[in-house]
């Protein structure tokens, strides 16, 4: 179910929050958090319910082995079982996400013709399975404490954030499940989570739909890609993407704060990065904090020595890592590798202490980002690599009217877009317009900070919801659905 | 060992770390406030505590170390 859609709205929502309430006052906690968990299987299910056994099936043998990790003492079993574990994590994921890529590649190396797999991706399997991989981490670390069965199928499963993040450890979720605070309805918080949620919305159906729709016609296979375009379409799926993805943890987070539930920011004005880490510590907050904790940081400790060098080659490798938890594709792991490189930069610059002008590292920070982002939603590394030479005048510098030509468009069928008879006017007053909400803007975090319900707030959300609301009849999926 | 020494050999590290012999150091010192402190130095932090309080940290403990007062109390608990 998507959270911008009417059923989700109007019909799920509602019952799902008044049920939840309805329950606490009335029976004990477990049956409310069940309730939960039932609403958030049937939110899962909506979509797809092929895939309801495989999110249970890695619920429960998580749950499992963690607690066999919680009662034996032996070394040597608990290793067997953490190992056990990891497999099992990875398996599911590799099974269901990788196995494609790597038939391709050996078919491509060895001409060998391996059949593929075809799976359609479990909905948020990459989100619940790092979540998941961080508590079993912790278990074997004995740094978590035992759990009810209850609040870790909730904390995995809490539909606000099941599909696409914020990535949720199990410290800050299940404290909150187990608080009898957080059962009763808070007028103050439930006024901030629909107010959040309706900034979320806008951001992603006033906002992200509206690139969206320069961004694909760019990417569209046989786009013409001239300098102007293709800048126009690398820019308008940068704010696109952004729009998207902060729009949609905003809706997660206000739905969570509907329920007295905190979860964690996930973005912080990336845009306005002044170097790749900086840039990573205000994009996907909540991914960076994992790859930091699970995988740089045991990369780094069996590194041979722990000097500069090594260090470099693990954020490398971290990076390349989250590049390809992306997706199934040489696109991310170039991606991937791409940040990473970002990285090391960064770090070697701060290192030789070199003092670069304000402007001029936000510049390249950005262009360093926007150009990343081309390879990260082109299909094919060919794609990017063709709107790469578009960007730098190689495909001509003329000013075409559109993207397409208007009889082109209609030659393929398509309907002529009101933005694309426009010509690219409109295009870059958009893309004006989104820096300027990116650089000079709140964010939702200071929003949230800042949050006073007055009359007139309740007006500006009532006007951007009801814009919203007309917005609703083109559905269109989040672009991390996909991951 | 108290908290207090705990202390007193935490900032003698960040202040070698950080090459700042003058850096003041209290409970509620965190990343933000030390100007170098990134992960890659917070990664030098912690294991040169570790060598030197022959302790180690849970991969899920380095990010919860908010502040130096949280580490050294970590650091007790452990040693």
């Amino acid at each position: 179910m998507l959270f911008n859609s009417y059923v989700f709205i109007f019909a799920f929502l509602p019952v799902v929050l008044i049920g939840y309430f309805a329950l606490n006052k009335a029976a004990n906690a477990n049956i409310s958090k069940l309730w939960l968990f039932a609403c958030s299987l049937f939110f899962y299910s909506f979509w797809n319910i092929n895939y309801l056994p495989l999110i249970l099936l890695s619920i429960f043998v998580n749950f499992y082995l963690s607690n066999l990790l919680q009662v034996k003492e032996k070394d040597s079993t608990r290793k067997l079982l953490f190992w056990t574990g990891i497999g099992f994590n990875l398996g599911l994921l590799g099974f269901f996400k990788y196995a494609d890529f790597f038939f391709y590649n050996v078919n491509f190396i060895f001409s060998t013709d391996l059949q593929y797999l075809r799976f359609l991706l479990p909905l948020g399997i990459s989100f619940f399975t790092l979540q998941q991989v961080a508590y079993l981490v912790d278990v074997y670390e004995k740094i978590a404490s035992k759990s009810k069965f209850i609040d870790y199928a909730l904390f995995v499963s809490f539909f606000p954030q099941l599909i696409a993040g914020p990535i949720v450890h199990y410290s800050e979720m299940m404290p909150q499940f187990e608080s009898k605070e957080n059962k009763r309805f808070s007028s103050k918080s439930f006024s901030l989570g629909i107010y959040i949620f309706i900034v979320g919305l806008f951001k992603k159906v006033i906002l992200a739909d509206t690139f969206s729709e320069w961004a694909n016609f760019g990417f569209a296979p046989d786009a013409d890609l001239h300098f102007f375009h293709a800048w126009g379409t690398s820019l308008s799926y940068m704010f696109q993407l952004y729009f998207d993805f902060s729009g949609y943890s905003d809706m997660a987070i206000g739905l969570g704060h509907m329920m007295n539930i905190k979860l964690p920011e996930n973005f912080n004005s990336p845009f306005k990065a002044r170097n790749i880490v900086d840039f990573w510590s205000r994009w996907h907050i909540t991914l960076t904090n994992f790859i930091t904790t699970y995988v740089f940081t045991p990369l780094v400790r069996i590194m041979p020595k722990m000097s500069f060098g090594f260090m470099m080659l693990s954020s490398f490798l971290a990076m390349t890592v989250a590049g390809i938890w992306h997706g199934a594709g040489w696109t991310f792991v170039i991606y991937g590798m791409w940040h990473g490189a970002g990285i090391v930069c960064t770090h070697n610059i701060k290192r030789k202490k070199i003092k670069l002008p304000y402007w001029f590292s936000w510049f390249v920070t950005f262009n360093f980002v926007n150009l990343s982002f081309i390879m990260f939603r082109a299909t094919e590394v060919s794609h990017a690599i063709n709107m790469y030479k578009g960007m730098l005048g190689l495909n001509g510098i003329s000013f075409p009217k559109g993207i397409l030509s208007i009889d082109k468009i209609k030659s393929m069928g398509m309907e002529v877009s009101h933005y694309m008879t426009n010509d690219e006017n409109m295009n870059l007053l958009l893309i004006i317009v989104g820096i300027i909400i990116c650089l000079k803007s709140k964010n939702s975090m200071q929003i949230m900070k800042d949050f006073e319900p007055t009359p007139k707030l309740a007006f500006k959300a009532s006007f951007m919801f009801v814009l919203c609301i007309f917005g609703l009849n083109k559905l269109s999926e989040f672009i991390y659905f996909n991951f | 060992m108290d908290k207090a020494q705990v202390m007193e050999k935490q900032t003698q590290i960040l202040r070698d770390i950080f090459d700042s012999p003058e850096l003041e150091v209290t409970e509620e010192t965190s990343a933000n406030d030390v100007d170098g402190w990134d992960s890659i130095t917070h990664m030098q932090v912690i294991a040169t505590l570790e060598k030197e309080f022959k302790i180690r940290f849970a991969l899920g403990e380095l990010q919860s170390l908010k502040n130096v007062g949280e580490m050294a109390s970590l650091i007790l608990k452990k040693i």
